[in-house]
């Protein structure tokens, strides 16, 4: 018989069974004690040790899954964690294994008299340990959907399980929905948490009261609390300092360190420690589950919130490890745009000096430098940041007795965005390439490399930004050739690598799939709620007026709500954002396709994907100039000028006069989309401005001009057209397009010495001598 | 038209064409058939495309090979209807050009085989130095354009372009002379002297030609369209990952492998004879003693939903036991609670109920539904006998006090037909006092 303290939050099957075993001793079975040594062989790394005991237990106790199992994850760890695919099947074998014999053992006890003394231990066939360690493999190999979709049966179930496993499947369940974004999912799974491993924090009272405490325990300089002590006022005191550069970051840290000298670094995350200690003390949880309510606002973007929570979450970390929440602060700092501050308690947060955490430190501080515009240091950090992190996978993870916390492929994704800002798009797409095992479900990556498909098409085709003409004959017969600049195809696979406008447009294309299944999804999960733990309120929270539920949100927060309550607003509030977002992404994916498709000479689905762009609601002016512009080309090039014109005249003032399509407030709206919930607002001129160059409003109207002249050109009114050319060229002079229909126009109105001024005036003309010098050798 | 399908035509056909263009004194017959034995058909297209470039401009050409590169163009669509040919309208408006040499626009006639116009193979035996001497204008009137187009117009083939802008497209040569200011650029001096030192501005028609011939591609000049790439889409600074370490998810070792099952044994055994008979009140501790030590148990201890009204028939302290136990889940305390509603209502069922209402906080729809179940229940007993019934009703008045009076259920709610109950057995006593209660609540 167990004797436990019931005041204990969590209890440790490991820990009874140990008890249980010491007392009874004598009593134990040869293959118990066989069990014993194989268990600890394991913890100490003898895995080799361990394989034979399994072997020995196997041959008395013939295809127990069980011991199946445990061979299974000991022959994977003396393998140095590398063969994860073998690992998988062997595991699905076990579980189906013990699900046949379950079943089978169930029958049995259905037919017998019930009288009778057969017992079956459900214990004996369980098979929640294998699932959970199949979804942990996928986990690592960044499979997260699947590795969900192996947990939710478990955590639908999770009342009957012990709470160490329990919180092991949370726990997971927890970085799955991190990783996919997905607040539904994360808020279910912490909500029951909160329920049942929760200890009675989140009421703002108590916050409060533990304020109070943490403050009085100031004065009694213990070492861990003066740590962070100093850690607080480097970063204060860091911050006066104007200066930013990466070196004067280190020597404040380097300061710091001094400071802190006394303090043993206590590593980041150690909840889940290694398998022999596995009891949570109910203060490490408290601590945990703060850091991940953080998180969860930092993800729902309601940092407002996030900055409360978080100054809570130091206040529990002041007694331990106060390096997660450092670093959370410097998240929240650094998706309000206050990058100096973020940069500080990056480094206060010590976590490069860890090996396991230095590629995160590299790239977080990759991200600051990005979002400061510094593309060579940030680029510099991410490529450390991988370093470190294929360093860590040399090493011998045995040793650590966990698996590496491979980031490898996010840094990558982090690294192709850099490289598309740079202009680099081969190199940006072979990154995007390869993260795209993690993020190939989202949509927004598939535009990525459609992105990096067309810069290379500008880039790599330079003279498509040129007129040429061919200069021929000499003297008095000097003729002039222009050509209809027919452009090489992009197939080049010297200069472009794979990347190709098909590409493009098949990139575009998965992208669009996906948003709009995940549009779907969305529209439906608003109707039905899927998760079924403690979901009643997020129906009530997601159909209510969400403008509302943010006020609620304030006056809860006023009032001192419930966990719950903060988390449901900022997720429905996060919901808003996040559907906001996707109709951005769809925006620029339906315009990038009508794009590509012109380019690949498919007028009828460039006119298809411009209508959808068009037919979208709210959709920003800029792609709606956009839309009626690519719309108005694809009606010329399949011979409906009159529909095309109609596109055009939506622009129209009076008879030849065009309004500006859109402001220079809308390109700017657009730039910032989602971060207006930031309360600062990021420096335009720095980071993103760079981002995108676009035709500024008054060459939107050039092209608009323009392109109304080259369609009256084309239906015979060159008067009208030369007009309309004319405008165009004052607001665009030495536009390509622009000067090349101004010729024709001017040779169609029989003015071939205007259009030879033209020309000849024109900086972007290449006069290309004809071939004589070739044949006369 | 596929722009990307620009073709050039070679060097050596570029030559052999000039040197056809040359040959006025041989048959044009010859010069045709010699055209087609040199030049593959494939390049047709190409050196007609150049030709009539070069024909649009009259300078460019003299009289003679004027003639022999419209033979050319001719020759090359001869096995065709005229419509086929993609050079018919330059053909057309070259002959009703009045700008032109007659003796040209009647070849041009003779070559469209128009009316009377018909003797071309007599007209091609002719070298076309010959043709043009022995041409007699007055022999011969000319159609209006108009005529003609509509005598080919309509048949006329819409050629390779597809779409307007190069329907439009124009094919035409700028003139740039490069001669001193000042002075004639058609005037001969500036044409290249044989012998003679080459002088500013002048140039060698020659030259011109094949270069013209060489350079010229497909496309002619359409108006252009302007199509801004879409921007890029900006990086919101969520899109850049930052990256917290996340928990150290290991792989779990099962430490129930080849553990003691024993435990929890005796609970299922014990359970097992509690759904049969009563058990011993110690029987009864131990199990209570087990599942308030481990409180999974609970789940695995083999007592299921189905199960569970034999158990409350025969143990309902256990029952309660269970069910407290159960409460934290909430989706198979459900289960167990549907049990509750549908079995037979009992005394035992309904001590159950009442200790379960005391000890946890039960869902409202649970309580509502057992009650009317309870109300149904006495009304069906009807047909057996009446003192059962009786039975029944007083049990049921007696539960529904009790929950009144511990507040557990809103009389309110099912105030109507906790009335009609009472009213429809006032010969029972207890159901009058009920009664009184729900009156006294009012």
């Amino acid at each position: 018989m167990d004797s436990r303290d019931p005041s204990s939050a969590v209890a440790s099957d490991a820990a009874r069974d140990a008890s249980l075993l010491s007392e009874d001793a004598a009593v134990l079975s040869v293959t118990s004690t066989l069990a014993k040594s194989a268990l600890s062989c394991f913890q100490s790394g003898k895995f080799e040790d361990c394989i034979d005991i399994l072997i020995q237990l196997d041959q008395k106790q013939h295809n127990d899954p069980k011991v199946l199992h445990n061979m299974a994850i000991a022959e994977y760890f003396k393998g140095g964690c590398s063969k994860s695919k073998k690992l998988l099947e062997e595991l699905n074998c076990v579980k189906k294994q013990s699900e046949e014999l379950a079943s089978a053992a169930r029958e049995q006890v259905e037919a017998v008299n019930p009288g009778t003394n057969v017992s079956v231990s459900k214990d004996q066939f369980d098979s929640t340990v294998t699932t959970l360690n199949i979804a942990v493999t996928w986990f690592h190999m960044h499979q997260f959907t699947k590795s969900s979709s192996i947990l939710e049966p478990l955590f639908q179930n999770i009342g009957r399980l012990n709470e160490t496993i329990a919180l092991q499947i949370c726990f997971l369940l927890l970085d799955i929905a991190l990783a996919c974004h997905d607040a539904v999912k994360f808020s279910a799974v912490f909500d029951y948490m909160d329920k049942a491993f929760g200890v009675g924090f989140g009421s703002h009272e108590e916050n409060g009261s533990t304020m109070q405490l943490s403050s009085n325990q100031g004065s009694k300089t213990s070492s861990l609390l003066s740590s962070s002590v100093v850690a607080d006022t480097v970063a204060e005191s860091s911050l006066c300092e104007e200066t930013l550069d990466y070196d004067n970051v280190l020597a404040a840290e380097y300061d710091a360190e001094k400071r802190m000298k006394s303090v043993g670094h206590i590593p980041a995350n150690n909840l889940l420690k290694t398998l022999s200690e596995r009891s949570f003390s109910t203060a490490d949880l408290k601590l945990e589950l703060q850091l991940y309510k953080v998180r969860f606002l930092l993800l729902t973007r309601n940092l407002k919130l996030a900055k409360r929570e978080v100054k809570h979450a130091m206040n529990i970390a002041q007694k331990r490890d106060s390096s997660m929440a450092l670093l959370l602060k410097s998240q929240l700092e650094y998706a309000h745009g206050n990058h100096q501050k973020a940069m500080k308690l990056l480094v206060v947060s010590g976590i490069h000096k860890e090996a396991g955490t230095s590629g995160i430190f590299n790239n977080n501080l990759g991200c600051i430098y990005y979002q400061l515009g510094k593309y060579e240091a940030s680029s510099q950090l991410f490529s450390k940041a991988l370093r470190s992190c294929s360093s860590l996978r040399n090493e011998k993870p045995v040793k650590t007795f966990s698996l590496s916390q491979n980031k490898s492929l996010l840094i990558t994704y982090n690294m192709g965005l850099l490289y598309l800002a740079r202009g680099e798009p081969l190199l940006a797409a072979q990154c995007f390439q390869k993260a795209s095992v993690v993020f190939c479900r989202q949509p927004l990556i598939w535009l990525r490399l459609a992105e990096c498909c067309m810069m290379a098409l500008q880039n790599g085709l330079l003279d498509r930004s040129e007129i040429r003409v061919n200069v021929v004959g000499k003297g008095k017969y000097r003729k002039l050739m222009i050509e209809e600049n027919g452009h090489l195809e992009l197939d080049g696979s010297t200069q472009c690598g794979k990347l190709s406008l098909p590409l493009a447009r098949a990139c575009l294309s998965n992208g669009i799939y996906l948003l709009n299944e995940s549009l779907l999804n969305e529209s439906k999960s608003d109707r039905e709620s899927t998760l079924s733990v403690g979901m009643n309120e997020t129906k009530e929270a997601s159909s209510a007026d969400h403008g509302e539920a943010n006020t609620n949100s304030d006056l809860k927060e006023a009032k001192g709500g419930l966990n719950q309550d903060i988390m449901q607003s900022s997720l429905s509030a996060f919901k808003d954002i996040q559907s906001r977002e996707k109709l951005l992404i769809k925006q620029a994916l339906l315009a990038n396709m009508a794009y590509v498709e012109l380019e690949l000479e498919n007028p009828i689905k460039a006119l298809a994907a411009a209508n959808s762009l068009l037919q979208l609601p709210d959709c920003s002016k800029i792609y709606v100039f956009l839309g009626h512009l690519y719309a108005a080309e694809a009606l010329c090039l399949l011979n409906r000028p009159v529909e095309a014109g109609a596109h055009l005249s939506a622009y129209l003032v009076g008879q030849d006069d065009f309004k500006l399509p859109y402001e220079q407030e809308d390109f700017d709206q657009w730039r910032m989309h989602t971060s207006s919930e930031c309360e600062e607002t990021l420096d335009s001129s720095t980071g993103n401005a760079r981002d995108s160059v676009f035709l500024k409003p008054e060459e939107a109207r050039g092209a608009l001009f323009a392109d109304l002249a080259a369609l009256l050109a084309t239906q015979g009114h060159h008067d009208q057209a030369k007009a309309m050319i004319t405008h165009a060229l004052t607001l665009l002079p030495n536009n390509v397009q622009a000067t090349v229909t101004a010729v024709y126009i001017d040779m169609m109105l029989g003015r071939s010495q205007d259009a030879l001024t033209r020309l000849k005036q024109c900086t972007r003309v290449s006069f290309v001598p004809g071939r004589l010098e070739v044949r006369a050798s | 038209m596929n722009r990307s399908t620009t073709v050039l035509m070679k060097i050596e056909e570029s030559a052999t064409v000039l040197s056809l263009l040359k040959s006025d004194l041989l048959p044009m017959e010859a010069v045709l058939s010699e055209f087609n034995s040199k030049l593959q058909s494939s390049s047709h297209l190409a050196v007609c495309n150049s030709l009539s470039m070069m024909l649009q401009e009259q300078k460019m050409l003299c009289g003679t090979e004027r003639l022999i590169a419209f033979g050319i163009i001719y020759k090359c669509y001869s096995s065709q209807k005229p419509s086929f040919n993609p050079f018919l309208s330059e053909m057309i408006s070259a002959a009703c050009n009045e700008q032109l040499e007659k003796s040209e626009r009647a070849f041009l006639l003779h070559l469209l085989q128009w009316n009377n116009y018909n003797n071309v193979k007599e007209i091609l035996k002719q070298s076309a130095v010959d043709y043009i001497r022995s041409f007699d204008p007055s022999t011969h009137d000319f159609p209006e354009l108009g005529e003609l187009q509509r005598e080919y117009g309509d048949k006329a083939d819409p050629g390779p372009s597809s779409h307007i802008f190069a329907d439009y497209s124009l094919k035409k040569l700028l003139h740039d002379p490069d001669v001193p200011r000042g002075c004639d650029p058609d005037s001969p001096e500036f044409d290249v002297q044989p012998g003679g030192n080459p002088r500013i501005g002048s140039g060698d028609r020659d030259e011109a030609l094949s270069g013209l011939l060489e350079n010229s591609t497909m496309a002619g000049l359409a108006p252009r369209w302007i199509r801004p790439c879409p921007p890029r889409y900006s990086v919101h600074q969520s899109e850049l990952l930052w990256i917290d370490p996340d928990n150290k998810h290991e792989l779990v070792w099962d430490d129930k492998m080849c553990a003691d099952t024993s435990r929890g044994a005796t609970v299922r055994d014990l359970l097992v004879k509690g759904l049969k008979m009563t058990l011993s009140p110690s029987e009864q501790e131990d199990i209570t003693t087990e599942l308030t030590n481990d409180p999974k148990l609970v789940y695995h201890c083999g007592i299921t939903a189905r199960k569970l009204p034999q158990l409350v028939e025969h143990n309902p302290q256990i029952a309660v036991e269970i069910l407290t136990k159960l409460n934290n889940n909430k989706e198979i305390l459900d289960e167990f609670l549907a049990a509750l509603v549908n079995m037979d209502m009992s005394l035992h069922s309904m001590e159950v109920v009442n200790r379960l209402t005391t000890a946890v906080e039960l869902p409202k729809e649970f309580i509502r539904s057992y009650i009317t179940n309870c109300i149904s229940s006495c009304e069906n007993a009807k047909q057996q006998d009446k003192y059962m019934q009786n039975r029944l009703v007083r049990l049921v008045c007696v539960f529904l006090q009790s929950l009144i009076r511990n507040n557990i259920i809103n009389v309110k709610d099912l105030f109507i037909e906790v009335q009609a109950f009472c009213i429809e057995f006032s010969r029972v006593r207890e159901a009058a006092g009920l009664f009184r209660l729900l009156k006294t609540l009012e």
